[in-house]
């Protein structure tokens, strides 16, 4: 995956856990200020993330400031999908 | 104006200590229910600090604590607001001590253990009888009390884990023959897996919840099978990696309600029960926004609420605790009282609002407690403040204002007007910080309430910018 399609994974899930289409969002779109997100939804939107993106996500290695925006969730995934490769390629 | 303690600090004291004029040292360590969350395992969650606005809410204790009493914070309170409090409003003001060493990223007890001058002003109202009053006790308080040698006007940090589970609040209301809201506890993965197999054969959401949970965290609602999948699949997952299939949950129908509610009972040391009051709770997606009162229930819905009260309270006492505890409740839509959703056996936001009620929220009168969530683009003074605020804090036909708890406006912000990370954002005006105010708002009738809540948004939106979803 690369980062666009990362990015547009993580608006996608944001959309189904606020049960609405999200548009007009760029990298720095706030979570919790610009789109309302709240402590309640993170578990949610991990899961959500999951599924779009079929990868496996472990809550507990995250902290708060990859929930700052959408640029700093896309990052902490980009993480994942190239360690992924990373292994795949070993 | 008055300098004396109020009746319900008095009754507090008489209840915990068995002397009405017990000096107490007040620890608001509104951080406690993290500290009892360590023993047990949620719902896989990311590593959240508490942030500096839950910290300064320690505050909202001065406004229970009495002229006799210490409350003990991390921050000094603003001078402005302290005059407020003891000119304006006639409050008999504790004495503050902030301890010489602190750290954001721990408790205040810890901060006062490393703080040689605190704790040894502390030992000293020790010897001449203050007792120390944590919000919860944990083990931090524990040592503090020790340390200090200050005794504990509360339990022991083990009965207040004891009490303070979900799954202690599930089995309880059961036990009595209250009516539950329909659910399972969960202390297996196995458990969890059979609870959320019984739960899809009926339709409807359910929401699971960690066993020590604070407001707005560790739940999630599962509205399709999809999610409870979802959620087993990580459960699993993190079982599988650490060789440990406990839980702490509690999985529960999702109830649509008309209300939420809230009451406080005050257990004494010799098992004796009294429901304090009953509050309509207002929430939002979970997270704690305020209290209105009176509550809007009828009768019997009252008299559903005081038997549950005395049942809860006389089994809570059996259990070896005494001290306050807060019942969220809720009135379904079908106007069906379910009395007893979680017990919070420690302080709770309405416990602070007890004294301040007691003097201002006249009977026939409606009020609401409530905070603004505030974006200064720099610390502010009280003063600055006071000048927003104008009349709305003076006595008025129309209802009055009282601020309720002002280090929390402030939370985040440092002295250069920069911002700590993770209470701030830089939004296209500039970095402001996330803060709050605490209000309790009093009028004649709920439409002058409206008004005066709509005022003060407006008068706020002039200098410090109330969030937009506020």
């Amino acid at each position: 995956m690369n980062r666009s399609e990362i990015v547009t994974a993580v608006v996608r899930s944001i959309g189904e856990v606020l049960q609405r289409e999200v548009t007009d969002v760029t990298e720095d779109t706030r979570l919790f200020d610009d789109l309302q997100l709240d402590s309640t939804s993170i578990l949610e939107l991990l899961m959500a993330v999951e599924d779009t993106m079929d990868v496996e996500v472990d809550p507990e290695g995250l902290d708060m400031d990859s929930f700052r925006t959408i640029g700093t969730l896309a990052d902490y995934l980009q993480g994942l999908v190239d360690l992924v490769a990373t292994g795949n390629a070993g | 104006m008055t300098r004396e303690s109020t009746d319900y600090l008095r009754r507090l004291k008489a209840a915990l200590t068995g002397d009405p004029a017990t000096p107490l040292a007040f620890l608001c360590n509104f951080e406690v229910e993290t500290q009892w969350a360590r023993h047990h395992v949620g719902l896989p969650a990311p590593a959240a600090a508490p942030t500096a606005v839950v910290q300064r809410m320690e505050e909202l204790g001065i406004l229970l604590a009495g002229p006799d009493d210490l409350i003990v914070v991390k921050n000094a309170p603003d001078e402005g607001y302290l005059r407020y409090l003891a000119e304006d409003l006639g409050v008999g003001l504790p004495a503050v001590l902030v301890p010489e060493r602190t750290s954001e990223d721990r408790p205040t007890a810890e901060d006062l253990l490393n703080s040689p001058l605190a704790l040894d002003r502390l030992s000293r109202l020790g010897r001449l009888g203050t007792r120390l009053i944590p919000m919860g006790t944990s083990e931090s308080e524990e040592k503090l009390a020790v340390s200090a040698q200050v005794p504990l006007a509360v339990p022991d940090a083990a009965t207040f884990e004891r009490v303070n589970s979900k799954i202690y609040s599930r089995r309880v209301t059961e036990e009595l023959g209250l009516p539950a809201v329909p659910g399972w506890c969960c202390e297996t993965l196995g458990e969890l897996r059979q609870a959320l197999a019984e739960a899809a054969a009926v339709p409807g959401s359910v929401v699971v919840k960690d066993a020590y949970g604070v407001s707005g965290k560790g739940l999630v609602v599962l509205d399709t099978p999809a999610k409870a999948d979802r959620l087993l699949r990580l459960v699993e997952r993190r079982a599988a990696r650490t060789g440990d299939d406990r839980l702490a949950l509690v999985v529960e129908r999702w109830i649509d309600k008309r209300a939420d509610l809230n009451y406080q009972i005050t257990v004494d040391r010799r098992g004796g029960v009294r429901l304090d009051f009953v509050k309509q709770a207002l929430t939002e997606r979970g997270v704690h926004q305020g209290h209105l009162m009176p509550a809007d229930l009828n009768a019997g819905q009252h008299a559903l609420l005081r038997h549950a009260a005395a049942e809860v309270g006389g089994r809570l006492a059996a259990d070896g605790f005494f001290g306050v505890a807060g019942i969220d409740a809720i009135v379904g839509a079908d106007e069906r009282v379910h009395p007893v959703l979680e017990i919070n056996a420690r302080f709770n936001m309405s416990t602070y609002q007890g004294g301040i009620t007691e003097l201002f929220h006249r009977p026939g009168d409606v009020a609401l407690a409530r905070h603004y969530p505030v974006r200064p683009a720099g610390p502010i003074g009280f003063d600055d403040l006071r000048r927003a605020l104008g009349t709305l804090l003076s006595p008025a036909p129309g209802g009055r204002v009282i601020v309720t708890c002002f280090g929390t406006v402030n939370a985040g912000a440092t002295n250069t007007g920069a911002v700590n990370t993770g209470a701030a954002d830089a939004g296209g005006d500039g970095p402001r910080h996330q803060g709050r105010l605490y209000t309790l708002l009093t009028a004649p009738d709920h439409d002058r309430l409206a008004a005066l809540d709509g005022a003060v948004r407006a008068a706020l939106a002039g200098v410090i910018q109330p969030r937009e979803d506020s």
